[in-house]
Parts: C-alpha cells; structure tokens; sequence
C-alpha cells in the first residue's frame, strides 16, 4: 500500500514580503519623523496660527482672531519692505562675495606649500568665533573715534576724516556685510576644499596630456565636479543669511535708521520690543514663505544646469 | 594623564576661587558671607532673577543674597544670573510658558509691560504696611504704582544730570558752569571743549537706544513742551518740535557731538568720556563709579540739566525695582528678600557700589552720597524730577524701540527735520494709547 503525500499549498501571508519590507523600512524613520514633527511642524504651524490673531502680549484682553490683518498690516508696512529689500542685499552681497574668496582660498589650500595645515587653522578662525563676539570684535574695529580702522587708514593719508562707518546709512550696510564676508569665507573654504580633495588627480593629469591649460582644467573638470557641492553650500549658507540676526543685532541693531534693519530683526524687534508676537507672527510666516520659494527656484535652476553639464 | 587632568582641574578651581576673592576685596564690607556659605536644611528656594551687566553686580549679589540666606532659616535665595541684552527676552519667554521666577531685577519701564501682560503681584498690601513705606520718596512709589497699585519696590533710583571734564575746563581755560546754567551757556561750553581736528567733542549725544528720544525729550521741558498733557500726546507741539531742532542743532549745526552719535548708546557715550573724546554727556549717576575710574574722581563733576528759554528743565526719574510675579511659588519668601534688600545696610552698600541713588530719603542723607561731588548734579535735580511721562502707557516703551528710535535716528543725520520727527512719532504714541 502506497500513501501519498500532498503538498498542501502555502498559506499567503496577510502583508506581502514586499510590503513588510517597504513597512519596517518606513518605521525606522518613525522616530525621526516624530521629532521633525515636534520641532520643525508643529512651531510653523503655531506661528501660522499666531500670525492670524492680535497677539500683544501686554493686551490680553484685545487678543482675537483677526484674519489676515497682520498681513494687510505687514503689506502697508513700508519699514518691512524697505527691511526685506536690505535683506537681498546682505544676503546676497555676503554670499557671493563668500562663495568667490573663499573658491580662492579652497584652491590656494589645494596647493602644496610649506606651512599649509597651519595656514589651513587660521583660516577657520573667523569661522569658530562665535558670532556674537565677531560682532563686538568688528563694532571695536569700526569705532569712529578711537577704533583701528580710521586710525590705520588716517596714519597711511588715505583718509584725512574720522568716518563714522556704522553710523552713516551710506557705509553702514557695506561695513555689516563686510564682516559677514569676513566670518563666512572659511565656511566656503572647507567645504570646497573638501570638494577639492575628491576630484581624482588622474583627470587632471589625462587633461595635461591632451594639452588642456590651467583654466580649461579649472572650467572642464574642476567646476563641474564641485557644482553639487556648490549648490548644496550656497542654498545653505543663503538659507542661513537671510535668517542670521546675531551680527546685525550686536553691531548696529538695525540702525542708523533701519539702514541695516533685516526681516529676520525686524521681527526679533516686534516681538521683543513691542511685545507684538501676532506681527512678528506674520513676519516669520512671510520670511518662511520667500526662503521656500527661493529654494525651490534655485534647486530648480540648478539642477537644470547640472542636467545641461 | 589622569594625574594630569586632576591637577589642571585644581589649577582652574584655585583660579576661579581666586577671582572670587579679588571681587569680594572690592567688597570688603561683604568679605564674611564668602568664608561660610550656608544652605539651610528644609529652607524653601526662592528664584530670583538678575540681569548683569559686569563682574561687580555679580560680586555685590552673591554677597547680598548669601547674606539674606545666612539672616534667617525659611528661605534659600537662589539667584539666576542672565545678561544684561537677553533679560528681557527671558523674562517674557518664562512668563508666556508660565513658569516666571519668584521676583526679578527690572527697570521700571519694563514694569508697565508685565502689568499689562497681567503677570506683576499687586503689592499695595504689603507695601503700604512695610515699615519702611513713609520713608521712601514718594516720586519712587509714582514710578512703581501703576492704576492706583504698587507692583514694585524702588530699590535704586537715577535722574538724569551732565556729566562734565573739569580737567579740561582748566585746560582749555574754559569758564566753570553753575548749576543754574542755560541752554546758551551748555552749547557755548561745549563748541569750547570742541577741538575736531584733535578728535576732541563738546557733547556725547545719545543716538542709540531707549534714552536716544528720552534725553532730547529733557530738553523739550525745558522750552515749556510736554509729552502728555490732559490725556493728549503733546509732544510734537511749536515749544518740542523748537526744542527739538535747538537740540539737533547740536549735531547738524554746531558739529559739538562726535560724527558717530546716530548711533552711540550707553557703552560708547560712557566709553567716549572717558577716553577724552568727549567733554560732557548726558546721563544718571550710574556711570559715575565708571568714570571714577576712567578719569578720576577729581577730574570730572555733574551738573543738573541747563535752565531752558521757558525758564524751566526736568529731568526724568527712573527706578530699578524688585518685582514679584503673580506666578511665583514662593510670594513670602520673595518678599522678605525684597525687603531685606531695602533695609539701611543693603540699600547704602548696594547704592554706592553701583553710583545709584537710594530710594529711601534716610539713606539718601548719608554721607556717602550727600559729599560726593560727583553725584551733586543728581541730587541737585530732586527737585526737578519728574515721573518719565513715557511709563503712561505699557505699549510706549516698546514702540520707543522699535519705531522712535530709528525716527531720531534719521533726524539726528539731518535726513528729517525736527517736525516730521515729532508729528510721526506722536502718532505712534497715539497708536499705543489703548
């Protein structure tokens, strides 16, 4: 007698494989989805909310729902405009002139030379010091009356009149952004250097041999290999500026005359002078809203440049 | 490595240890409360919060807090130092999340906010049965009483006087001002001490900061101007906006003030003095310890503010007050410490370290303010000191901030005229009435 066994068929699994992989993938991320949440969404969507009501903290009784009146208001403010008008130009005056001297000394750091790993430390200084103290160090430097700035430059005959650098509208930005420019080249520096270091020499050397100049290398071989890098550094650091309050704040507080006045102090003023948080509320909304839409536009552009490269 | 670590750790804290005692040598009324601190067992804690500007306030109060800890058995002061820059903004965040200390160190023109924010302790109670109550000036209880309450206790006041070189005056052979000076005699004083071409300044005008607005404001009394008159903003009227433009003058006319004064808050019209750049400026008698040490005692004096065209002049009286918050856990302990803080030996130690002014009238009849030449312009203006008008109203001193000052700002550059100046900033005052 012969017994037969049959295969019975495999029960199937109530989540595909596929599906519990894709699962245990997503909870891993739960922990980090949760604090993203606590510490990023939640606050927006707090601010979102203050920036509808009439929020003065020393009215509690006025405190209400008013709509988009603190954007009406923030609309007919000319203080703000001229406040986001000065922000492009810190932004983008410091940037730049960050990005471009500090490729200079990323590529000057490249070089072989005696010294270089100290030359490499002093040039992080500016970087490491707090910004805070980068400020007062600069507000010394620019003192009109007994700072070292006017005194070099009257001792060398360029300047026959003590200059009041942040007290004047007309030097004032310039001599904030000039600071900044000064912190902010090491930040540029050694994450290009680092760029630097990674692209393989042999390209270059297979270019020397095809007879490619210095800048030919530089433009064909250098510049695209560091654009990821580039995009990723400027988006940051403009991301940064546009929100970086400390320096202003120390050096001229806004002034003379909001000359120096940003968004991102305006709002620190309102909501600390004025006790004002719904206003500010609605400022940090708009800073919020600008800096979204830039990424989203420079991301845009520069990946259609990477696409073109 | 070890043996490393420990010693180098050693070395800090002998560091440490000795700068303590190099602070408290400057103290050496309070040498005693730093050989035994004491922590009683059971006490209950009080949170005090202080705003510091330099080493010698936090040296002066971990000696008086010790010292209170040590009088008695209920209470632990325990104090929590915050800078000067960032009080304010710490105050606010702690009252908001509902977690204030038990009493804090304020001016009084941030007082006005936290009543408004309905976070101060009405202390009417207290006050009115505290044996010291008759004894304190009672312009000091004015500037702590809001709506017929006392939220506050005055422990130090200032009024505002000008500071001058006397050296410089021999030097320069330069007339000696009397304290009935005029307006005309102030500026003919200060284009005498005004040497440009030596960097060398008559006047260290205010540009930055609350006192950029209040200090000119001064002056407008003294044509006859008001801020508030009849529950009516009064400040752009023909006698301030006059004021106003005398006063700019100074800056844009006479060039008696140095070319940074748009922008020269407290640190750089203290710093400037003292360094010779400047030969008078505008300010109470807190930065008279600093100048004792900057030019000498004998090298400076003060004067009341100069007698204007109206035949009139005030000076704005402030105080630095001990303020208890509704949210405070710990309100009787909080109490005896604000007490004891304005009893006889706190208040004159506390007040000559720091070149205030007692709010206590007994106190202020001590020798050590009433000899001191250097505070004569202070106590010769008791008697023209008035409430600063801009306490009216909780939201003035914030708006000052945020809009006056850039207003005054662009005046003193010459870029509005006195009247526009005044007509914008009335209406924000206006604005803030509620």
């Amino acid at each position: 007698m012969t017994t037969l066994t049959i295969a019975k068929p495999r029960t199937r699994p109530l989540i595909s494989w596929r599906v519990r992989k894709l699962l245990i993938g997503y909870s891993y991320l739960v922990p980090a989805a949760l604090c993203m949440l606590a510490t990023v969404v939640v606050p927006i969507i707090l601010a979102i909310k203050m920036s509808l009501y009439a929020d003065v903290l020393y009215k509690p009784q006025d405190y209400r729902f008013i709509g988009l009146g603190n954007y009406v208001r923030l609309i007919e403010d000319p203080v703000f405009w001229l406040t986001l008008w000065n922000s492009v130009i810190w932004v983008f005056g410091s940037v730049i002139v960050q990005f471009l001297f500090g490729f200079a000394a990323a590529l000057l750091l490249q070089q072989a030379f005696r010294g270089r790993a100290l030359v490499r430390t002093l040039t992080l200084l500016p970087w490491i010091i707090p910004g805070v103290v980068v400020g007062l160090i600069w507000q010394w430097l620019y003192q009109p009356n007994y700072g070292v700035i006017n005194d070099l430059l009257i001792r060398a005959g360029w300047m026959h009149e003590r200059l009041a650098w942040l007290s004047s509208p007309d030097t004032a930005m310039g001599a904030v952004v000039f600071t900044n420019v000064w912190r902010g080249i090491p930040f540029f520096a050694i994450m290009l250097l680092a760029g630097l270091q990674s692209v393989p020499d042999e390209l270059y050397e297979a270019a020397h041999v095809d007879g490619a100049g210095v800048f030919s290398r530089f433009w064909h071989i250098t510049l695209p290999l560091l654009r990821p890098i580039i995009v990723v550094a400027t988006a940051t650091r403009i991301i940064w500026t546009f929100n970086y309050a400390d320096l202003i704040f120390v050096m001229t507080g806004g002034g003379p005359a909001n000359a120096t006045q940003i968004t991102s102090t305006y709002t620190l003023l309102q909501a600390y002078s004025s006790l004002d948080f719904g206003y500010a509320g609605a400022l940090s909304v708009v800073l919020l809203l600008v800096m979204l839409s830039f990424t989203f536009v420079y991301l845009r552009v520069t990946k259609g440049v990477e696409e073109t490269g | 490595m070890d043996e490393r670590i420990s010693l180098s750790r050693r070395k800090l804290l002998h560091t440490l240890a000795g700068a303590g005692v190099i602070a408290a040598t400057d103290l050496a009324w309070w040498d005693a409360p730093y050989i035994g601190p004491r922590r009683a067992f059971g006490a209950e804690p009080v949170r005090f919060q202080w705003s510091v500007p330099d080493q010698t306030r936090i040296a002066l109060m971990n000696s008086m807090v010790e010292r209170f800890n040590q009088s008695q058995k209920d209470f632990a002061v325990q104090i929590e130092y915050v800078p000067q820059a960032q009080a304010r903004q710490k105050l606010i965040s702690a009252i908001t999340g509902g977690n204030p200390p038990d009493l804090c160190q304020v001016w009084d023109n941030w007082v006005g906010q936290f009543n408004g924010m309905g976070a101060v302790e009405d202390l009417t109670a207290r006050a009115k049965a505290w044996k010291h109550y008759a004894d304190v000036a009672p312009t000091a209880w004015q500037t702590v009483t809001i709506n017929d309450k006392i939220v506050s206790l005055p422990l130090a006041v200032t009024l505002d006087g000008i500071y001058y070189r006397t050296d410089r005056l021999k030097e320069l052979g330069l007339k000696e001002p009397t304290p009935d000076w005029t307006w005309d005699e102030f500026l003919a004083l200060a284009k005498g001490f005004t040497k440009a071409d030596k960097n060398q300044y008559g006047y260290g005008m205010r540009g930055g900061g609350t006192w950029a607005l209040l200090y000119p404001s001064e002056f407008a009394y003294g044509n006859g101007a008001e801020v508030l008159k009849d529950g009516k903003v009064v400040i752009n009227s023909k006698e301030a906006i006059d004021a106003l433009a005398w006063y700019l003058d100074l800056a844009l006319k006479h060039k008696v003030t140095p070319p940074s004064a748009a922008t020269d808050g407290f640190v750089e019209i203290v710093e400037t003095f003292g360094r010779g750049v400047t030969s008078m400026y505008q300010h109470n008698s807190g930065s008279s310890g600093q100048q004792k040490k900057n030019v000498g005692a004998a090298n400076f004096a003060t004067l009341p503010l100069p007698i204007g065209p109206a035949k009139k002049r005030a000076s704005f009286w402030f105080s630095e007050t001990l303020t208890m918050f509704k949210g405070a856990k710990n309100k009787e302990g909080a109490w005896q410490f604000m007490t004891f803080m304005l009893d006889d030996e706190q208040s004159l130690k506390y007040n000559t370290t720091l070149g205030l002014l007692p709010a206590r009238q007994s106190v202020l009849k001590q020798p050590e303010f009433a000899n001191d030449p250097t505070l004569a312009g202070f106590i010769n203006s008791f008697p023209i000191g008035i409430v600063s008008p801009y306490l009216a109203y909780p939201g003035w001193g914030g708006r000052i901030d945020s809009d006056g000052v850039p207003l005054i700002q662009q005046a003193i550059l010459g870029k509005i005229p006195a009247k526009d100046c005044l007509d914008r900033f009335a209406e924000i005052l206006k604005k803030e009435m509620s």
